[in-house]
C-alpha cells in the first residue's frame, strides 16, 4: 500500500534536490496562446502566465547568460527576459518576423529565420540593426552555424531543402536537396556534420556540410522533429513528433542509442542540470512532461496553455 | 482572458475533456493523415482546425437540442413538409465544422500573408486587442455595413438572396448563404481581425458566441425579447422582419434590420424596424413563380446567373 506515495516521494524529492543549487524555474512558450509561463521546477507547478506577444515559438539565452531572449514571430520583436526570473526587461522592436533565431559562436552574428516571410535575415548583435536580408524558397525554419562562425545553415521546410549562407559575404553559397519537411538542425561537436530532423518522414538527415553531400540516415521515428543536447558533448536527444517518443543519439558513432515516451506531440526539450530528467513540451496536449531518463517514464505532466513550443530550464545541463 | 496564475486548478473539467477529446482526435486521425499525405508543414494548422470542427460539432448538437424544441413547442409557422429545411442543414454543417473556412483560408492566405508581408516590412504591427465585447461589437459594425451593401447592390444582392429565398426559415439558416458571399464575408472578418491583432483564443469564442446569436435568430420559434430586449440583440422576431416579404428587401435602403448581433446599429443609422410581427418569410418575386433553386447546386449556379442579370 505504501509503496505508490513512497515512490512518488522520493521521485519528488529528486527533482527537488536535482533542481536546488541554481533558481529552480522553467520558462515556457504558448504560440497559440501569445502567453508565457513560468514553472517553479521544485513544486512542478506553473507559478506564472501572461501576455508575451504574438506567436511566440523560440527562445535562447544571450551569450553572457544574463538574459533570455523570446522571439515573437508575428509580433516583430525579441523579448529580453530576466533569465533568473522570467520578467519582461526590454522589447526589441522591428525584428522582422522572428521564428528561429541564433548568436553566431563568436557572436558576431544575430541569425534570424523568418519562415512567414521566406527571409533569413542577418542583424548587428549588438544595436540589432539589420545588415542583410536574404529572400529565400519557402518557410526557412531552424539554423546552425559552422564552428568557425563563417557560415550558418537553415532548413527550408516547404522545398525541402539544406541553404548554407556565408555570413561575410552575406548571400547562398549552395544548397542541398534533402528529406521532407525538414526542421530542427545540429552541429555536431567535431564540426563535421549537421543533423536534421526530417518532420515529414521518420529519420535524422545527416549532411557532410563541407563536402556538401547527404552522408546518412539515422532513422529515429514519424516526425522527426528538433534537437537537444545531452551535455556530455556526446550524445543528442531528438523529439519525434508523430510517433510521440524521443530517440537519444550518439553523435560520434551517429547512431540511435536508446529511446524513450514522449506522449502529446513532442516539440522542444530541455535537460536538466544533472542530466537525469528531460523536459519537453506537449504541443497536442498542452502540457509541458518530464521525461526521468533513468527510468524511462513520464514523472509529471504540468498543464500549460495552448501550443507549447519552446522550453528552457534556467538550471540546464552544459550546452556541449 | 487568462488571470495570472492559471493551473490545472484553473480549468473546468468541461475543458479539460474536450482538450484530451481534441488530442486524441488529432494524434490518431488527423496527423497520422497528414503524414501519409506529407503535409506535415501544416501540422499546427491542422492541429487548430481540429479544434475549431470539434467545437463547431459541439455547438450544432447544442443549439439544436436547445433551439429545435423551441421550434415544437412554439412554432411561427406549421409546414406539411420540412423538406425545404433540408439543404439549411448542409450549409451549416459545411460552415461550422470547418469545411467552408479551411478552404476559405486556403483561398485567402497568400493574399493576406502577401498584405501581412507588407505591413510587416513597414513596420507596423497591429495592436494586441484583447478585448472581447469591443471585439465583438466591431466585427458586429463591420457585418451591418456588408449586409447592408449585400442589399444595396444588386449584383451582391443576387448572392445575398440565397439566404433570402428560404421560405421554410429555421435555426438552420442562418448559414444558407452563397459561396463566393461567404468568402467575402470571411475575408473582411479576417481583416478586422488582422487589423486589431486579436489573439485566436478571441476569435475562436467570438465567432462561437455570435454564430450561436445568429442560428437563434433565425429559429421557427414565436419568440422577442421585449420592447428593451430586442432593441439590446437581435431576437428571432426582429431578424424575422428582415426576412418577412414585402418588408426586408424593400425601401430606400433597400431592407430594415441588418444587424447580426447588436440592433443598435440599425436604430443608429435609421433602418430599425421594430414590427411586433412574424410574417412570411422569402423575397417577394418569388411569389410570382421566380425560381432560387432548392437543392444546393442549383442555388449556386442561379445566383450567378442573376449576377450576369
Ligand atoms: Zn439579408
Ligand atoms: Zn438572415
Amino acid at each position: 500500500m505504501l509503496v505508490e506515495p513512497m515512490r512518488y516521494l522520493s521521485s519528488a524529492l529528486l527533482l527537488a534536490s536535482a533542481a536546488m543549487a541554481a533558481p529552480n524555474l522553467a520558462i515556457v512558450l504558448n504560440s497559440a496562446e501569445e502567453t508565457l509561463s513560468v514553472i517553479d521546477t521544485a513544486t512542478m507547478k506553473e507559478t506564472k502566465r501572461f501576455p508575451i506577444g504574438k506567436e511566440p515559438h523560440h527562445l535562447m539565452a544571450t551569450p553572457d547568460d544574463k538574459f533570455l531572449i523570446v522571439a515573437n514571430a508575428a509580433s516583430n520583436e525579441l523579448v529580453f527576459l530576466d533569465r533568473t526570473t522570467g520578467e519582461v526587461k526590454n522589447r526589441v522592436k522591428n525584428i522582422s518576423d522572428p521564428y528561429q533565431i541564433g548568436y553566431s559562436p563568436d557572436k558576431k552574428w544575430f541569425v534570424s529565420a523568418s519562415l512567414r516571410l521566406d527571409r533569413v535575415d542577418i542583424y548587428n548583435p549588438e544595436t540589432f540593426q539589420v545588415l542583410k536580408r536574404i529572400p529565400l524558397p519557402k518557410a526557412p525554419s531552424h539554423l546552425a552555424y559552422s564552428p568557425d562562425s563563417k557560415m550558418v545553415f537553415i532548413t527550408l521546410q516547404d522545398t525541402n531543402e539544406l541553404a548554407a549562407i556565408d555570413l561575410e559575404t552575406q548571400k547562398v553559397t549552395w544548397k542541398l536537396g534533402i528529406g521532407k519537411q525538414p526542421a530542427g538542425i545540429l552541429m555536431t561537436p567535431d564540426g563535421k556534420y549537421l543533423l536534421i530532423g526530417i518532420l515529414g518522414d521518420k529519420y535524422v538527415e545527416v549532411v557532410d556540410w563541407k563536402a556538401r553531400k547527404l552522408h546518412k540516415k539515422i532513422y529515429t521515428g514519424k516526425g522527426a522533429h528538433n534537437f537537444v543536447r545531452l551535455g556530455d558533448g556526446k550524445h543528442v536527444f531528438l523529439s519525434n513528433r508523430a510517433e510521440n517518443t524521443i530517440s537519444k543519439i550518439n553523435m560520434e558513432t551517429l547512431t540511435v542509442v536508446d529511446s524513450y515516451p514522449a506522449p502529446g506531440g513532442p516539440d522542444c526539450m530541455d535537460v536538466t542540470a544533472d542530466q537525469r530528467y528531460l523536459w519537453m513540451t506537449s504541443r497536442w496536449a498542452r502540457k509541458v512532461s518530464i521525461l526521468d531518463l533513468q527510468t524511462k517514464q513520464i514523472v509529471k505532466q504540468i498543464p500549460v496553455g495552448r501550443s507549447p513550443h519552446g522550453i528552457y530550464l534556467v538550471s540546464h545541463a552544459p550546452r556541449k | 482572458m487568462l488571470p495570472d496564475d492559471t493551473g490545472a486548478e484553473g480549468q473546468t473539467v468541461i475543458v479539460e475533456w474536450f482538450n484530451i477529446w481534441h488530442q486524441w482526435i488529432f494524434e490518431n486521425i488527423v496527423q497520422p493523415m497528414l503524414y501519409r499525405m506529407e503535409w506535415m508543414s501544416f501540422d499546427e494548422l491542422a492541429y487548430d482546425w481540429t479544434h475549431l470542427f470539434l467545437l463547431g460539432a459541439l455547438e450544432v448538437v447544442l443549439l439544436w437540442a436547445l433551439i429545435r424544441p423551441l421550434e415544437l413547442w412554439l412554432p411561427v409557422e406549421r409546414w406539411e413538409s420540412r423538406k425545404a429545411t433540408r439543404v439549411d442543414v448542409l450549409y451549416t454543417l459545411l460552415a461550422r465544422l470547418g469545411v467552408l473556412p479551411i478552404f476559405f483560408f486556403i483561398v485567402l492566405t497568400p493574399a493576406f500573408d502577401w498584405v501581412n508581408a507588407q505591413i510587416r516590412m513597414a513596420g507596423i504591427i497591429p495592436p494586441s486587442f484583447d478585448n472581447l465585447l469591443l471585439y465583438v461589437v466591431l466585427l458586429d459594425f463591420v457585418d451591418y455595413w456588408r449586409h447592408r451593401f449585400e442589399h444595396r447592390f444588386n449584383i451582391w444582392w443576387a448572392l445575398h438572396a440565397v439566404h433570402h429565398s428560404q421560405r421554410q426559415m429555421t435555426f438552420w439558416s442562418d448559414e444558407r448563404e452563397h459561396l463566393l458571399g461567404q468568402l467575402i464575408a470571411a475575408a473582411l472578418r479576417a481583416a478586422v481581425g488582422l487589423a486589431v491583432g486579436a489573439p485566436p483564443a478571441t476569435f475562436v469564442t467570438v465567432t462561437l458566441a455570435t454564430a450561436a446569436i445568429e442560428s437563434f435568430s433565425h429559429a421557427n420559434v414565436k419568440l422577442s425579447f421585449g420592447r428593451i430586449g430586442d432593441r439590446l440583440l437581435v431576437s428571432p422576431l426582429y431578424h424575422r422582419v428582415h426576412h418577412a416579404i414585402g418588408i426586408g428587401h424593400t425601401g430606400r435602403t433597400m431592407g430594415c434590420n441588418f444587424a447580426s448581433v447588436f440592433p443598435v446599429w440599425d436604430v443608429v443609422f435609421g433602418t430599425a424596424n421594430f414590427t411586433h410581427a412574424y410574417l412570411p418569410t422569402g423575397i417577394d418575386d418569388q411569389l410570382t413563380g421566380r425560381d432560387y433553386g432548392e437543392g444546393f447546386w442549383r442555388q449556386q449556379w442561379l445566383a450567378f446567373r442573376r449576377m450576369a442579370g
